[in-house]
């Protein structure tokens, strides 16, 4: 259905509660904030409209007003619907969705944490990113950054400039580290672990409170928010061709595919296109890219079961991914290679032929990866059948990507709403199908990213037999001033789904940026499932989802 | 007596610049780096550095990666409890001065702001050869120490 069609269903339904947008502005239904629920639950249970995703939730300060943003899709109609709210900004409250989509909660609370709206009727509205005892919003525009932070000052000194400032190497006089506080009280019977934020297995710096009864648990509450760097707020005063470099460090394992997101979203607002062959080096890059994160997700993850083997094989195989990134971009990690309208640099001599080569080395490799983890049956007893999530669940938590798949539900940006040059080629989509447990278990979505490296391996054969000749990149002025509007770019990274949502105000930075990842909700997946499990599979319940620390708190 | 002293000293240093056992942790990019390095390619394993879960049985604490407001006080809480003597690296630019994102809210401005650091290692992020390279510097460093006469006076 289009844009035209949904409204209309909703104000036959609704009528003045939804208020179509003004002429010229983007397309967006306006509701009243007191009807947000029930219209809500009619876009997510209405047949025609079938509205069963909440792709992302957010917020924007726009100086007289906040103005809370709904982003839904239709999985099965493939339509998608933006619904928008005003608030006061005195008191800006509105009722919670999240009794109509689980994965509101945490979007909510992050809400919560960055501009300040108080969710009517959340279960759990807290801080979620920053410390419990932070003062203000940090999203809103008239945000001033604190001084100093228990006793560490912001100030840095240039020594270059001012070589003789001892004070600023002065170590701060922190407060007595035993008083970190405890943040959860455990009731008669239960014993409280806490695992983070410096674990081998967290995979970066996240941080689970288990509530455990002897080895099993009964929840274990994900904390996050020690990697959040501010990027949302920091893409507010950079211009737009500079805040590159900084999506590079939005997801480190894929850096490829934020970089695109965030150039599919300016060249949507400019209006621009890219020429051919900058799109088939954009899928190049990202699928080479995708083989490296999977190399890392999947081997990583054998290692925290307690394979070491598998993963320095994997570290090994990476170095050469690395290798030829740098020949194509000058990067091994952070590649900064995409460019608003194209890519920086073309293929240089020689690399074709490499790619292949290194390719036709990796095919055994898997092979052997195979034999010697996936079908090793200490392995699958450790995966099999733990954690499963129903396709339902996951849909309701806003799992995305392979987490998503392995779940059986058929979804692929790249398949079902095809950008970038990928509706040129051939590939499958691996689901999960219960290959040795439960359908959507732990085993599932490893082996479904272990399959995913090896269409990655097809897509990047079919892109070097087809590279069109021509530019690589479209010509653009050096100081880029984006028209007015707002855009939400969709891409399939290596963790699902990396939504950017931009708005712009025809300045040359942009007004307000917003990142959707997939390892956000991912994380928000893991109190549910921790429920009655042992304290041994929590390791094997995140390593499967794979989430990386700075996508969850960016 | 001076020439016991001295062999002494050499053998103790050498005996503990020959096993850098560093921390298991990594913050942000720099981390991945930090494993590649572990892996088989640079391979710290040859100079006696392998990393180790606790900071109990840690003598250095490679810092790479940003650290926030949030996780500052949880890596000097990280360094209070490694036995001494220990040493700190600041891998990368975030944990030397901020880096990419000095201009943020949150996140802090150098590590040496919480922990003494021995070597700065620059970089965004620096590659695994680097790494070794400060490594090495480390041992370096230790193997000049002079314990036991700052001990006697």
């Amino acid at each position: 259905m289009t844009f035209n069609e949904l409204s209309e269903r909703l104000r036959t339904k609704f009528g003045p509660d939804a208020a179509p947008p003004a002429e010229g502005a983007p397309e967006a239904l306006t509701v009243r904030s007191s009807a947000i629920q029930e219209m809500a639950r009619f876009c997510k249970e209405d047949p025609e409209l079938d509205l069963n995703v909440l792709s992302c939730l957010t917020g924007v300060d726009r100086k007289d007003r906040i103005e809370l943003v709904y982003h839904l899709l239709s999985y099965r109609k493939r339509h998608e619907l933006v619904l928008k709210a005003a608030l006061d900004r005195a008191k800006p409250e509105i009722p919670t969705v999240e009794t109509v989509w689980k994965t509101a909660n945490w979007h909510e609370r992050e809400c919560f944490d960055l501009l300040g709206v108080n969710f009517l009727g959340h279960s759990d509205l807290r801080r979620i990113l920053l410390p419990e005892d932070w003062a203000g919003y940090p999203l809103r525009k008239d945000y001033v950054a604190p001084t100093e932070y228990h006793g560490m000052s912001h100030a840095r000194v240039n020594p270059l400039h001012e070589p003789e400032a001892p004070a600023d190497r002065k170590q701060a006089e922190l407060k007595d580290l035993s008083q970190l506080k405890s943040l959860y009280q455990p009731v008669a019977g239960e014993m409280v672990v806490n695992m983070g934020p410096q674990h081998p297995s967290t995979h970066g710096v996240l941080n689970f409170l288990l509530v455990t009864d002897g080895e099993v648990m009964h929840k274990a509450v994900p904390h996050i928010g020690y990697l959040h760097r501010g990027m949302e707020k920091m893409a507010e005063s950079i211009p737009y061709p500079g805040y590159m470099p900084f999506t590079d460090r939005l997801d480190y394992l894929a850096a490829m595919s934020a970089n695109q997101g965030y150039a599919m979203a300016v060249e949507k607002l400019l209006g621009c296109a890219v020429p051919p062959r900058g799109e088939y080096l954009r899928v190049l890059a990202c699928e080479l890219n995708r083989i490296a994160s999977h190399l890392v997700a999947t081997g990583s993850m054998a290692m925290d079961i307690g394979a070491f083997t598998p993963f320095l094989h994997w570290l090994r195989e990476r170095e050469y991914i690395n290798d030829i990134m740098e020949e194509i971009c000058g990067a091994r990690l952070t590649y900064n290679y995409m460019r608003i309208g194209g890519v920086s640099h073309d293929l240089p001599d020689g690399v074709a032929d490499k790619i292949l080569r290194w390719m036709d080395h990796f095919a055994p490799i898997t092979d052997e990866f195979e034999r010697l983890i996936s079908n090793n049956e200490i392995f699958v007893q450790r995966l099999a059948g733990v954690a499963a999530i129903s396709a339902e669940e996951a849909i309701d938590f806003g799992l995305v990507g392979p987490n998503l798949r392995a779940s059986t539900v058929p979804w692929d940006l790249r398949r079902n709403m095809p950008y970038s040059a990928y509706a040129d080629f051939q590939f499958d989509i691996p689901l999960g199908q219960g290959f040795r447990g439960t359908a959507g278990d732990c085993y599932d979505r490893f082996v479904v990213r272990v399959l995913e490296m090896r269409e990655s391996c097809r897509i990047i054969r079919q892109a070097l037999a087809a590279m069109p000749a021509g530019d690589i990149r479209a010509k653009l002025p050096r100081r880029l001033k984006v028209p007015p509007g707002e855009t939400y770019a969709r891409v399939e990274a290596p963790r699902g789904e990396m939504g950017f949502y931009l708005i712009s105000d025809g300045q040359e930075t942009p007004y307000r940026l917003k990142v959707r990842t997939g390892s956000f909700t991912a994380m928000s997946i893991i109190e549910k499932l921790s429920h009655g499990v042992m304290i041994a599979d929590l390791v094997a319940i995140i390593g499967s989802l794979d989430v990386v620390a700075p996508e969850v708190d960016r | 007596m001076e020439y016991l002293l001295t062999n002494t000293e050499w053998f103790l240093n050498w005996g503990r610049k020959s096993s850098i056992w560093y921390l298991l942790f990594a913050s942000a990019c720099c981390g991945i780096e930090l494993m590649q390095a572990g892996g088989p390619r640079t391979d710290l394993d040859r100079f006696g550095a392998v990393p180790r879960a606790t900071p109990r049985q840690a003598d250095l604490l490679i810092v790479a990666g940003t650290i926030t407001y949030k996780m500052a006080e949880r890596v000097r809480l990280l360094y209070e409890q490694m036995a001494e003597p220990r040493y700190v690296i600041a891998m990368g630019s975030c944990a030397n001065c901020g880096g990419l994102f000095q201009g943020s809210y949150s996140v802090l401005k150098g590590v040496d702001k919480i922990v003494p650091v021995d070597i700065y290692l620059p970089g965004c992020p620096p590659r695994p050869e680097a790494l070794a390279d400060a490594i090495l510097k480390l041992q370096q460093k230790m193997s000049e120490e002079k314990w036991l006469r700052n001990l006697r006076a």
